[in-house]
């Protein structure tokens, strides 16, 4: 991990709600893996000036590394960035995926948020011949899929969460891995568990991975705001996430 | 240079430049490594340490504010016992003292605190956090615990009642003071919809905690060092507390922000006290002052801030 600065080198917009920048970052960074990210925040060309607003910096994860120092991440229409506009990044941040060595089928949960954070993976996986399964749910449902990999099965679910097929989904899926919107995350993982639990009966361990994104304030393990309750001890999103086995994660 | 933090007195703490993080901003190691050069710092303030191990806080812990941040982490940390054999050899291998924040809770936590931190070489002083609601007996009892320690006792007070604990704190026998923990504010999470209260940062609480420790310097005996802490962003912040009479400041929220920040507080403010103490023209300040031979003097040399003479602006 360093600190390193970035500039913005093309915005292209992918679809209603989302708009794609192609990022000129340092080359520790172009080789992050899918579960790695980077906490960003805009400088002023005049390095003397420090602006303190936004104060902290933002989490970004990427959902492309096409070249060497390049890397893609995915933002929100709503907000403005241009061209040229430099970065300071820390990064990267936190552990690759942990997938199992057998894998064939994945399932993914994106609940009530964008699920560029689980987009990284795709590419890599689908090269392995890995099938994949995206579950959108909630205002992910809203989420224009187009410019995903044909390869990639989606399903827009309920707002409870239910899709037809869906025991079929969870049997064939080797490994779930489910993306909630920020606050409350644990209150949602705990709902899924529940459901999964109703329609799988057993969660064995290395099977269902809930990912947090909590804001972090340092991103090195220093500050605390991140810590989590696992087990008899505790571990940090920063360092040991952002994935979690949540059947060792304490979600309450 | 070598500047003296503490009072006079069997046990000191002496740092090459003044400047230090606030506790809870730089972990319990060096965590930050990668991204700043401890060296360039004063000393390294740890964590909140308590004596049992404390979970982080549950729900929300950080709410982004304009300019500044709230922050409820529950101070989690693994207990004393677990935090000295976990960490002691990073600190060992720290090129600056490692000061040890421990959160002070009572009289029998103190004690139990205090064998287990007299065997711990690598511990170069200590820094006892003061809660908010604590009355002036219990402060003064846990400073006195505190102050049989073989090492250097620093307090931080709690930003409310600070005048009232500043003296009687001093008399109990602390060897420097800390101005002051973040004041505490109450902010609506954006996720969750929810308020949370927790400690205020940013470069708002500067102005206020700087006018609490120019009236403080004012109101306690000179030989008390004051440390200041609150809301530095730059080094003209740090700067400005120096002129409050503060003898070190240490740096918050900012090194979350902008990690170079606090090596570039410490290389601004140790030059600058340097060149103060030199008589010397502040920009022609460099790592090599002592070897400048010839150094235009100004017509009125910056004096040494009297604290009796501070600025109206403190009061």
């Amino acid at each position: 991990m360093k600190e390193t600065q970035a500039y913005i080198e093309r915005i292209k917009r992918v679809n209603r709600g989302y708009q794609r920048l192609d990022l000129a970052v340092d080359k520790s960074l172009a080789s992050m893996l899918a579960g790695q990210a980077m906490l960003v925040r805009a400088i002023d060309k005049d390095y003397d000036v420090e602006r303190w607003d936004p104060y902290l910096r933002e989490l970004w994860f990427p959902v492309e590394t096409p070249a060497s120092n390049i890397i893609v991440v995915e933002r929100p229409a709503r907000r403005h960035y241009s061209p040229g506009q430099l970065l300071s990044i820390i990064g990267p941040i936190g552990k690759a995926f942990r997938f199992r060595q057998k894998l064939r089928n994945i399932l993914l949960i994106a609940y009530n948020t964008t699920p560029s954070a689980l987009l990284l993976m795709l590419p890599p996986l689908l090269a392995k011949g890995v099938g994949i399964t995206l579950v959108l749910s909630g205002s992910a449902r809203r989420y224009d899929t187009n410019h995903l990999p044909e390869e990639v099965e989606v399903i827009r679910a309920d707002d409870d969460l239910t899709w037809s097929d869906m025991v079929m989904t969870l049997g064939w899926a080797d490994q779930v891995f489910v993306l909630v919107g920020p606050g409350n995350e644990l209150t949602y993982f705990g709902d899924i568990m529940a459901v999964l639990r109703d329609r799988h009966h057993d969660i064995p361990a290395n099977y269902l991975f809930g990912i947090i994104r909590r804001d972090l304030p340092c991103g090195v393990g220093a500050c605390g705001a991140c810590s989590l309750n696992v087990g008899r001890g505790q571990k940090r999103q920063c360092i040991d996430g952002p994935a979690f086995d949540l059947t060792e994660l304490r979600l309450n | 240079m070598a500047i003296e933090i503490t009072r006079p007195g069997k046990y000191s703490l002496i740092l090459s430049t003044p400047v230090m993080p606030a506790a809870g901003t730089l972990g319990f190691g060096d965590d930050y490594r990668a991204l700043l050069d401890y060296d360039k710092l004063g000393a390294m303030v740890t964590n909140p340490v308590t004596i049992d191990p404390w979970r982080p806080a549950s729900g929300t812990r950080i709410v982004a504010l304009d300019a500044g941040v709230l922050a409820h982490t529950g101070l989690p940390n693994p207990g004393l016992a677990h935090v000295i054999s976990q960490y002691r050899r990073a600190w060992a291998n720290m090129p600056i003292p490692v000061i040890l924040h421990l959160v002070a809770l009572s009289v029998s936590h103190i004690k139990r605190a205090l064998d287990l931190i007299d065997e711990v070489d690598e511990i170069a002083a200590v820094e006892l956090g003061l809660r908010d609601d604590i009355s002036q007996p219990e402060a003064v009892a846990l400073v006195e615990a505190a102050s049989r320690m073989e090492k250097p006792l620093l307090a931080r007070l709690p930003f409310y009642e600070s005048s009232q604990l500043a003296l009687p704190i001093a008399d109990a026998g602390v060897d420097a003071l800390v101005l002051t923990a973040a004041p505490r504010g109450t902010a609506r999470d954006n996720h969750t919809g929810r308020l949370v209260s927790g400690r205020v940062y940013g470069p708002l609480v500067k102005p206020i905690i700087l006018r609490l420790v120019g009236r403080l310097r004012r109101e306690i005996p000179a030989e008390i060092p004051v440390i200041a802490a609150g809301g530095i962003h730059s080094p003209q912040d740090a700067r400005d507390y120096i002129d409050a009479g503060a003898i070190a400041v240490q740096v918050d929220t900012a090194t979350w922000a902008q990690p170079r920040m606090l090596e570039r507080i410490a290389r601004d403010l140790g030059g600058w006290i340097a060149t103060r103490q030199k008589d010397a023209l502040s920009d022609e300040w460099n790592p090599d002052m002592g070897q400048t031979e010839a150094i235009e003097r100004r017509p009125n040399p910056p004096q040494g801030v009297n604290p009796k003479q501070a600025g109206d602006g403190f009061r």
